[in-house]
């Protein structure tokens, strides 16, 4: 019923129509009550009808009321939270800044439960700070026992209340909660093991590496391994691991068990992240009998701006492929082979029966510097194939390499 | 000659759409000896307190409600002359490649990851000063005497 925005403006609009439908129940009751009173006859249908009006009058003044005073009181709390917060993030800040140790924080006598704006500042800003600032913070969140309630609400029955719990674990990173985070990846519902796993990754980005299957990288891996995460959501882990993810998504390439949609999530995180150290680690998936995880090794390989030397040959052979998406990778890969060896294998991809392959082939040739524009160009006026003229016009014209009036000649040619 | 202004004097602007990042930055800046640090959670504001203020650095967060960092940084293009450096330092906690490059390509000069370190940040807003002061002074010695303004 209530929206973030535009609380007021739908208050005043159902007031106004609740308002006027009273107004006229109430004209209305009035006037029936007019008559009785001048003493005209009166049936006991007309009692029954003047009943409903009055009833109906009553019920909406209610709601009219009920609706008024809601906004009334939610604006009242809204503001009294909006005060607390600043309040305790004021305070959290300056506890986070000062020279105490954040042992010596949270070895100080426990204190009562903190009330929720506390807790909700707090939480707030362990996701901007980390370092000695950070560490003070969550001595904080120990020594008031919020970290053993939220632990204690992970376990929840009540699915808001666990939902709760695991987003405030996602951003307070405590270590001590990310074995009970990954037993949630086996949950049945997909919205806790999707929170789950997002709170774990950010608690294995903030913790020490430490290398084998019980480090926090190992542990995390084992759980991605058998959690039923749709591909977008292990990705968006593995991107959650910041400084670590290198080492998880080395450890996962190196997993000879890998599923393969594990494994495309891999590769394409590899590259989504730009880890270009990581280019010989993914090469050997380029002629993997599955055309998309070959695709997704080309595509990566794109996005690293490197093609390892011994990768050559199977990236030429690649943009043969009988799969079109595939050679729509490697074409786009081909921009960072040596010139002398992806010109003359890009320009027949000009005439490829992919439009999208067509194009990556002309947007490669146009990235090899002078010669692969004038290949484009070449193409532009001389390519047998329409289809190649004209993708090279475009991708001369988009790359500024040409001017409209010659484009229309071009294209008049062709 | 141009006295190179103290680094405390330096006046820095904030534009992140969570408060508590805004008063944690000014905090932090104030602990360090920061006194003209202004600051707004509502990014339409940037542009105009940017025009007010004449920032020396502006902190700026990349993903916001309505008017995102690009946006801004957009805006605030047009008013930074082309000889001038104004740094604008990211805070962002997407750690995304492509999304660094799209900011240094529309003005960032550099990046910090949240949730961040307090030593890093005072780290990088003082060397992005010294560049801006640097280049400040450079600015002003070019001027022949007499012709500065």
């Amino acid at each position: 019923m209530w929206r973030r925005y535009g609380d007021a403006a739908y208050t005043l609009v159902t007031l106004a129509i609740f308002g006027f439908e009273t107004l006229a129940l109430g004209a209305l009751s009035l006037s029936f009550l007019l008559g009785k009173w001048a003493g005209v006859t009166s049936t006991p249908i007309e009692g029954v009808l003047l009943a409903t009006v009055v009833s109906a009058a009553s019920a909406l003044a209610m709601v009219g009321l009920y609706l008024l005073s809601y906004q009334f009181v939610s604006k009242l709390r809204d503001r009294r939270h909006a005060g607390q917060l600043d309040t305790w993030t004021e305070r959290w800040i300056g506890l986070a800044l000062a020279d105490d140790s954040a042992e010596s924080i949270a070895g100080s006598p426990r204190s009562r439960r903190l009330p929720r704006a506390a807790v909700h500042a707090v939480l707030s800003l362990l996701e901007a700070v980390k370092g000695e600032e950070g560490d003070r913070l969550k001595a904080v969140l120990a020594r008031h026992g919020v970290d053993r309630w939220l632990l204690r609400h992970v376990a929840s029955g009540h699915l808001t209340a666990r939902l709760d719990a695991i987003e405030s674990l996602g951003k307070a990173r405590l270590p001590q909660s990310l074995d009970s985070l990954l037993v949630l990846l086996e949950h049945p519902k997909p919205v806790v093991r999707r929170m789950a796993v997002r709170a774990a990754a950010g608690t294995v980005a903030i913790m020490p590496p430490e290398p084998g299957p019980d480090g926090p990288g190992g542990k995390f891996i084992q759980a991605l391994k058998t959690a039923d995460l749709k591909a977008g959501v292990v990705q968006e882990s593995l991107l959650l691991l910041e400084t670590k993810a290198g080492a998880v998504l080395r450890d996962l390439l190196a997993d000879p068990d890998l599923p393969d949609s594990l494994l495309w999530v891999v590769l394409e995180t590899v590259g989504r992240l730009g880890l270009a150290d990581m280019a010989e680690d993914i090469s050997r998936y380029a002629k993997h009998e599955d055309p998309e995880l070959r695709a997704a090794t080309f595509r990566a390989l794109h996005r690293l701006g490197t093609v390892p030397d011994h990768l050559q040959r199977t990236l030429l052979a690649a943009l043969n492929d009988e799969v079109d998406f595939v050679r729509i990778q490697a074409a786009h890969a081909a921009a960072f082979l040596p010139a002398e060896v992806a010109l003359p294998a890009l320009e027949p991809r000009l005439g490829d029966d992919s439009w999208w392959a067509r194009r990556a082939a002309a947007a490669s040739l146009a990235r090899l510097g002078d010669d692969g524009v004038s290949t484009v160009k070449r193409a532009a006026q001389t390519h047998p194939d329409q289809a190649a003229r004209e993708m090279a016009v475009q991708i001369l014209l988009e790359a500024n390499l040409l001017d409209p009036a010659t484009a229309r000649l071009a294209k008049g040619v062709a | 000659m141009m006295q190179t202004p103290r680094r405390t004097d330096a006046r820095i602007l904030v534009v992140d759409d969570e408060r508590v990042n805004v008063v944690l930055l000014e905090r932090i800046l104030e602990q360090d000896g920061y006194t003209n640090v202004r600051s707004t959670t509502d990014a339409y504001q940037a542009a105009t307190l940017y025009d007010e203020f004449e920032p020396d650095l502006v902190l700026l967060d990349l993903h916001m409600p309505g008017l995102d960092g690009f946006a801004v940084m957009e805006q605030l293009e047009g008013r930074i002359s082309s000889d001038s450096f104004l740094p604008i330092l990211i805070l962002t906690a997407d750690i995304r490649p492509e999304i660094k490059r799209r900011a240094l390509s529309a003005g960032a000069k550099d990046f910090v990851t949240k949730p961040f370190d307090r030593t890093e940040v005072l780290l990088r807003i003082q060397n992005l000063l010294e560049t801006r002061f640097l280049h400040l002074r450079f600015r002003s010695d070019a001027v022949p005497e007499g012709r500065a303004t």
